[in-house]
């Protein structure tokens, strides 16, 4: 029997395909301890986002630590002409790429998240 | 403006800020080399070292979407809103339940509006008040009351300097420190006059500690 949070990553990961070709969404990545899913437009890309994704999430913890903000359920990074979106759901963690005028938010309800 | 000044300035900003927005619980702004600029009051008990030095990582590494501008992280309890505005990093924290597109436009609009009018601001000099330097000739009698008798020269300009308004009251500086406030007459006796003299009643020459014939600083009241 699968877990709740295998589930939960399963369905994540057919929302996520479902998205990608959305406009304005650059590209994701989902990873857990031992498996990554990336679909990034420019490949080129991918190392340097992967860091960023990674930092992002970090960055979170860390400023959700001095500020006491809790549980942390969104970090968004965002840059000149893109931004990311970066979450811990279940034991994974996924980074969403677009364009910076696209609506984060909305996203977030399109793949069922808080 | 300097660095002081400018502090102070945007203290105030983003104490005012939080006063009319009570979600915020503290805002301070950082440079990229992590100093910090100016804090709201509750700024202080955070460790802003640790914020800054986990965020320089994130600089580094978001130079691949185009520099940093905006972070913003979402926690359970709250959330933190970290802009770039200029060569600087303004972090505003607020509650869970904050209105992070009021916030956005705090960080967006306010606060860079408020820090370009600051940077714009040439603060008007304080009217420098003509200090002068005369010789002390004491006076006594006992109609001569408590008021210190100077060449209506120099009343006349100073009142120049204060728009016409007459000045009446004076501070009298002697070279050993003491300092009194008291009242000013022009000197009417045509002997002593244009002699660059100050005649001080005795009792107002004893306060001062000074006896005739030694130097005293003068300096208008603004009337």
């Amino acid at each position: 029997m699968k877990s709740k949070s295998y589930v939960m990553v399963d369905g994540l990961r057919l929302g996520l395909d479902k998205i990608k070709g959305d406009e304005g969404i650059i590209g994701y990545i989902l990873r857990d301890a031992k498996s990554a899913s990336i679909d990034i437009k420019d490949p080129s890309k991918i190392i340097d986002y992967a860091a960023l994704s990674s930092t992002a999430l970090e960055s979170g913890e860390s400023v959700s630590e001095v500020f006491g903000l809790g549980d942390v359920y969104s970090v968004v990074v965002e840059g000149k002409d893109v931004k990311v979106l970066s979450m811990s759901v279940g034991n994974s963690r996924m980074s969403i790429f677009m364009r910076r005028d696209v609506d984060h938010e909305k996203i977030c309800k399109d793949l069922h998240l808080k | 403006m300097d660095k002081d000044t400018y502090a102070t300035a945007l203290r105030n900003t983003l104490t005012e800020v939080r006063n009319i927005c009570p979600d915020i619980s503290c805002s301070f702004i950082f440079t990229k080399e992590g100093m910090v600029v100016a804090g709201d009051e509750q700024s202080v008990d955070i460790p802003v070292k640790k914020t800054v030095g986990s965020f320089q990582s994130l600089m580094e590494k978001a130079i691949t979407i185009g520099g940093l501008h905006t972070m913003i992280v979402k926690g359970s309890k709250g959330n933190v809103h970290i802009s770039s505005i200029n060569d600087m990093y303004l972090v505003i924290a607020a509650s869970k339940n904050a209105d992070m597109t009021y916030i956005r436009s705090i960080a967006n609009v306010i606060v860079p509006t408020v820090l370009k009018l600051i940077k714009g601001i040439v603060p008007t000099p304080p009217k420098m008040a003509p200090s002068q330097q005369l010789i002390v000739e004491s006076i006594s009698g006992f109609f001569v009351g408590d008021a210190v008798h100077v060449d209506e020269e120099i009343l006349k300009q100073w009142s120049k300097n204060f728009k016409g308004k007459s000045v009446s009251e004076v501070e009298v500086e002697a070279f050993g420190g003491k300092v009194i406030r008291c009242k000013v007459k022009v000197i009417g006796v045509s002997g002593y006059k244009g002699k660059g003299l100050i005649r001080v009643p005795e009792k107002v020459a004893q306060e001062l500690e000074v006896t005739e014939g030694e130097l005293v600083r003068i300096k208008p009241i603004e009337p």
